[in-house]
């Protein structure tokens, strides 16, 4: 299986309830925390299991993939 | 602050106020941290506990924390069929609301349970802070130094033994390298609402059933002042679904929809809950792990309140013991904590577990449905083979 491409995270924060359950669910060894006891927002997931979207009872996770960050990795417009 | 403690409890829920309060009873200098301002807030429990929880680990029961006395069960089938077990006719003589009588269990507003059994155990001379977050631990010359934050200070805090407490998001027991991760399918992700217009008679109804909730269960409590919680909790494994979309679907398609259609909606909470086995080792060099940080929570039911008082008293009770007779925090001798949790609970917990890992590995969705019914019903009957935890 191909490695997932990092992401980065970010909260809908008016539908978040800080129930804390994409911390719980989170596999990565070092805390991954944000001030608001939510999955981190300030740094990118290698991981990118997705796990802590799906595990949401809000859907308030989303995650952009690093590389759309940066035009040169972006794929050419036709 | 003293700068040395014999013990510091990272989480102050009912596992961490009740160890606090058993260790400080014993002489032990105690300090409780939490990183809320207010505990138990935002609530991310249904509150139900039983009585026999609160007299087992010592708690007074006071009107302080209760919403609503319990007289018993409904659980339901998928189809709406029910099994009630009202104790106030299956045992009148013992239960009911008169004075002679008393409660099976109650709803507890977790906001002042916790800042209750916290004050319990600050009267017992346990120190509190709040706004104080553990960001870090490690070891040193064979005793803990814990790093926390407390509003705008950092500090390094010395002491025997630490107990992380801090629930579902354990962050110290992987300081420490222990495995705490819970799989992806054993992790339910729940979401309640407190209601008004919605009546319930002193039961917590249960009610079972892949379409309403897959790998978990929908409920119906009751809050006191007439309010009642409408809640769910599903493993996102078994769904495409997230429990908001099945609180909505429960809300208005299934068999009580009649009865929620006038549902008024006051607060919104949510969480998660381990239905996983109680970690395989809980414990290393100076450190025990007390209720969800230690995934101890009855796997069948999801409740977790009973099991941390439990767990709190046990390890406040060990670590009185302990300390009075060594000056060895290693790892093999905080051991002797989990040894004595197994006994009293620990057993029993893996058994519910391997029952309840049983019925969600069946493929059929209508074999599964009975078996998680059936289950629940004898849980909850009196003649239950089931010893309640
Ligand atoms: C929706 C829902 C409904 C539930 N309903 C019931 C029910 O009806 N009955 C029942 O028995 N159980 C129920 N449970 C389970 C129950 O809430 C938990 O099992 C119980 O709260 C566990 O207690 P605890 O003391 O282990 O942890 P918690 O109550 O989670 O307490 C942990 C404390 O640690 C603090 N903390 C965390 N990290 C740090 C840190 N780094 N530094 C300082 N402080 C920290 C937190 O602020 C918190 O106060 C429910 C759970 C959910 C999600
Ligand atoms: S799981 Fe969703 S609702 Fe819960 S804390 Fe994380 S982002 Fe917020």
């Amino acid at each position: 299986m191909a490695k997932s491409e990092p992401v980065l995270f970010s909260i809908s924060w008016n539908a978040c309830i800080q129930c804390g359950v994409c911390v719980a669910i989170c596999p990565q060894e070092k805390s991954f925390i944000s001030h608001f006891d939510t999955i981190a927002i300030d740094r990118p997931c290698d991981i990118a299991c997705m796990i802590c979207e799906n595990i949401c009872p809000v859907s308030a996770i989303h995650h952009t993939k690093v590389s759309s960050f940066i035009p040169s990795l972006q794929p050419e417009q036709a | 602050m003293k700068a040395d403690y014999d013990v510091v409890i990272v989480g102050s829920g009912p596992g961490g106020a009740t160890t606090a309060k058993f260790a400080s009873e014993a002489g032990l200098r105690v300090l409780l941290l939490d990183k809320k301002q207010e505990l138990g807030a935002p609530v991310q429990c249904s509150g139900a506990v039983s009585r026999h929880a609160l007299l087992e680990n010592e708690v007074i029961i006071s009107g302080e924390f209760i919403q609503e006395p319990i007289y018993g069960f409904a659980i339901y089938h998928s189809n709406g069929e029910k099994i009630k077990m009202d104790y106030r006719l299956l045992k009148p003589y013992e239960y009911g609301p008169e004075e002679n009588k008393v409660p099976l269990g109650y709803v507890v507003d977790r906001r002042r349970f916790d800042r209750y059994l916290m004050t319990q155990a600050e009267r017992q001379g346990t120190e509190v802070l709040l706004k104080a977050e553990a960001v870090d631990m490690y070891v040193e010359n064979g005793k803990a130094v814990l790093k926390v934050r407390h509003y705008n200070d950092e500090m390094e805090i010395r002491c025997s033994v630490v107990v992380a407490a801090d629930g579902l998001q354990s962050q110290v027991g992987k300081w420490a390298g222990l495995q705490t991760h819970i799989k992806f399918t054993e992790l339910a992700s729940c979401l309640q609402f407190v209601t008004d217009g919605v009546e319930a008679d002193g039961l917590l109804e249960i009610i079972t059933g892949h379409e309403w909730a897959p790998g978990g269960y929908a409920w119906v409590f009751p809050k006191g002042h007439g309010y009642t919680e409408i809640g769910l909790g599903v493993i996102c494994s078994m769904t495409q679904r997230n429990a908001q979309q099945h609180l909505d679907y429960f809300l208005k398609k299934s068999f009580m929809k009649e009865r929620f259609k006038n549902a008024k909606i006051l607060e919104v909470q949510g969480g998660g809950v381990p239905l996983s086995h109680p970690l395989r080792t809980q414990y290393a060099d100076n450190l025990i792990l007390v209720g969800d940080a230690a995934r101890q929570v009855n796997p069948i039911t999801g409740g977790g309140i009973h099991t941390a008082l439990t767990a709190g008293r046990i390890a406040g009770q060990f670590l009185a013991g302990h300390l009075q007779t060594s000056n060895d925090h290693s790892a093999q001798s905080m051991s002797q904590y989990q040894d004595l949790w197994m006994e009293a609970n620990g057993k029993k917990m893996w058994e519910l577990y391997e029952i309840k890992s049983k019925i969600f590995r069946m493929e059929n969705i209508e074999e599964r449905d009975l078996a998680l019914y059936k289950t629940m019903s004898e849980y909850f009957s009196p003649n239950s083979p089931f010893k309640k935890i």
